[in-house]
């Protein structure tokens, strides 16, 4: 891959999907997001990267609020998805989950058929209303993950039984199954070989079209090579956000400079 | 910095001898402490085999006898009202009959035999048993029938080796002649020792009939009692600890829950009787000897076990799992009952197993609540009078407790055969605990 193509990604003005506004997080005592502003816009991939504890991942858990399940953790500030507070009382973090929804650091496939995995979500919201239109959901799912062509013939095997980097992509299918409105990936390939990692980078430009991803990264190069913006978080800061072509070749701060170019991180 | 260390790698220096040394010391003190442990077992099972077994055996005298009319159904209409009013005091000079007529006719004789050697030969149990057979069958009355009785406890005694000619000499309860008899009916293929089902079917017998006692009252009492401790325990303690691990919010009052918990596992069971006996016979008005109040009290003393060993199994379940569930939008009771609790489901019932074995084998509160009285009725599952499982019964530990008390050696053997009988029960629990493990265990 090359790791210079983000010059030529071109980034059209487009319509904010989520919207952060003054987000904090508090871990008990420890204040991990300070006043946080960030737009996620609509069919766009963006990436945040920074240094490890820098409360990037945090902030990608406020977005679908899987911080809930920590009892620790307190968030303000409001975060909007079309316009409306996903912390608002009445929201249900269930429903809201299906419409937004997460991949994971380490693949976490159900220890179950590879088929149930992905079916499961369909299931689970009534999505479907025969097996028919299941079968066709599973496929489809496992289709854009790009993961059909090898499991097609062993549908009924565990998902546990996969790869690594298989079982991340089913991981990715069964989000992707519920159809959600936003994807957000949490270092989708930290546990992945180079190979592994190009098709789900593969994967992300081809899921573009459809939703919006957020992604956490460590890599930066990652971060050029599949978002089309870019979040620089710093000790609970965000410290810069724009294009991500203009974040790694023109960066603003000099925190982000220093990041980019190896000097802290 | 340390200068590197010089020295051949061929040859061992003092530190690594002594570290060495002490490895093997270790490894010596590991398999001292199982051998210790494998030669306890294997003294406790020869032991317990070796005086149990017999107890799976019992000594038998094959009789013909006649059953004259004139004694048993006066009034010749075979009214079972009038043949009930004969008692068994009638049917014991019948088979004493019967006995001296197999010695005639064989021609054995024996010196210094009494009339009284004789009668005391067969069973106080057989006449008893001669009586049920004829009154579940009335035309019996009148005919000439065979039938096998129970030898006395002394005379299955001699051929267990609990009793000799020398030690004869010395016990009122029976006299050389007596075994010279049953050595000469055994050559004849009358008195036989042959496997003996009654020993798990038959209720207990009393004191003066060792030769009769069963632990078919105690068998049916404790699968009640495991009955009532499955149907409560297991629900119970499974829905608490997935509350408890999965729900619950984490403040001082479910710290405070969950150290008691840990505190009743501790508590001896004997103060589960104590409870049981205020709260459910007392208070509750439920009757004592009742499977139902053994089933309640070993439920409550098998409860923490099996909260302490689900939320363990809960635990172990890799937190992953409930945030793949979760991520893809399922509420948390999906994420739970869809995922965890499969995950947990052999460590549950490999507890919850365990938990009921415990429960089989506690003898301390079940005397408290009056199950080590002498029943010689079955139990019935349900009765109008009592209620589901209300009806006095015993149970296997507190039968094997009981006959230890009583006087005749013969129980003592009898006692042994009800520890096989536990064990084999416990042995089959844990086989299902493993089998059920194995077939829901996945990997993740």
């Amino acid at each position: 891959m090359d790791d210079m193509r983000y010059l030529e990604i071109d980034v059209t003005a487009q319509t904010n999907k989520m919207t952060a506004r003054g987000v904090d997080v508090f871990y008990g005592d420890t204040h991990a997001i300070k006043a946080v502003d960030v737009d996620i816009l609509d069919k766009t991939v963006t990436a945040f990267i920074g240094p490890s504890g820098c409360g990037k991942s945090t902030f990608l858990r406020c977005l679908n609020r899987m911080n809930d399940t920590i009892d620790i953790c307190r968030v303000k500030g409001t975060i909007l998805l079309d316009g409306e507070d996903i912390y608002d009382p009445k929201v249900d973090s269930v429903q809201l989950r299906a419409k937004v929804g997460m991949v994971f650091q380490k693949p976490n496939p159900f220890p179950k058929s590879i088929y149930d995995n992905v079916a499961y979500g369909p299931k689970i919201h009534g999505l479907t209303r025969n097996k028919a239109e299941l079968d066709e959901v599973v496929e489809t799912s496992l289709r854009r993950a790009a993961i059909w062509d090898e499991v097609k013939d062993r549908l009924q095997s565990p998902g546990t039984g996969l790869s690594g980097g298989q079982q991340q992509r089913l991981c990715i299918a069964r989000a992707i199954a519920t159809s959600p409105e936003v994807l957000l990936m949490d270092e989708p390939c930290s546990a992945l070989d180079p190979i592994a990692t190009a098709q789900v980078e593969e994967l992300i430009d081809e899921l573009r079209s459809q939703f919006s991803v957020v992604i956490v990264t460590h890599s930066m190069q990652q971060a050029a090579r599949v978002s089309q913006r870019t979040a620089f978080f710093h000790l609970g800061n965000l410290v810069e956000y724009g294009e991500t072509g203009q974040i790694f070749t023109a960066p603003k701060d000099p925190r982000t400079e220093s990041y980019i170019t190896g000097r802290i991180g | 910095m340390n200068t590197p260390r010089k020295g051949s790698l061929l040859v061992q220096d003092a530190r690594t001898k002594r570290r060495n040394a002490a490895e093997a010391r270790f490894k010596a003190y590991g398999l001292t402490a199982i051998a210790v442990g494998v030669l306890a077992l294997i003294v406790l099972v020869t032991s317990i085999l070796g005086n149990g077994l017999s107890a799976f055996r019992q000594t038998e005298i094959m009789l013909t006898v006649e059953l004259p009319e004139s004694k048993l159904d006066k009034s010749g209409t075979r009214d079972l009202d009038v043949m009930k009013k004969v008692t068994t005091l009638t049917y014991g000079p019948i088979l004493a009959k019967g006995l001296k007529d197999v010695i005639a006719a064989n021609g054995i004789e024996i010196e210094g035999l009494t009339a009284k050697d004789v009668d005391a030969m067969i069973s106080k149990e057989a006449s008893a048993q001669l009586r049920d057979r004829v009154l579940a069958d009335p035309s019996l009355v009148g005919q000439t029938v065979e039938i096998t009785v129970l030898a006395s406890g002394r005379i299955d005694g001699y051929y267990k080796g609990r009793v000799s000619l020398a030690s004869a000499e010395l016990d009122s309860n029976v006299t050389p002649a007596q075994l010279r008899l049953a050595d000469a009916l055994k050559d004849k293929g009358i008195l036989v020792t042959k496997l003996n089902p009654a020993f798990i079917t038959a209720p207990d017998a009393s004191d003066q009939r060792p030769e009769a006692a069963g632990l078919g009252v105690a068998i049916l009492g404790s699968a009640y009692m495991m009955i009532v401790v499955l149907v409560l325990a297991l629900p119970i303690g499974v829905a608490a600890s997935i509350y408890l691990e999965e729900f619950a919010p984490k403040n001082r009052w479910t710290d405070l829950i969950e150290v008691n918990i840990s505190n009743l596992a501790a508590v001896p069971s004997i103060v589960f009787g104590i409870l049981g006996l205020a709260i459910f016979i007392n208070f509750g008005g439920l009757r004592a000897s009742a499977p139902i109040v053994g089933g309640l009290v070993l439920t409550l003393m098998t409860l923490p076990t099996i909260i302490i060993s689900t939320r363990a199994a809960l635990k172990s379940v890799p937190p992953s799992i409930r945030d793949a569930a979760l991520g893809v939008g399922a509420s948390k009771m999906q994420a739970v009952f869809h995922h965890v609790l499969p995950l947990a489901a052999p460590g549950i019932l490999t507890g919850a197993i365990i938990g009921l074995a415990q429960a089989l084998g506690e003898t301390a509160p079940l005397l408290l609540i009056g199950m080590v009285a002498f029943v010689r009725e079955y139990p019935a599952a349900y009765s109008a009078a009592d209620g589901l499982f209300g009806e006095p019964s015993t149970a296997l530990p507190v039968q094997v407790f009981n006959w230890t008390q009583r006087a005749d050696p013969a129980f003592f053997e009898r006692a042994s055969g009800a520890i096989i009988v536990l064990l084999v029960f416990l042995l089959i629990m844990n086989a299902v605990a493993i089998i059920l493990r194995r077939r829901f265990e996945r990997r993740w």
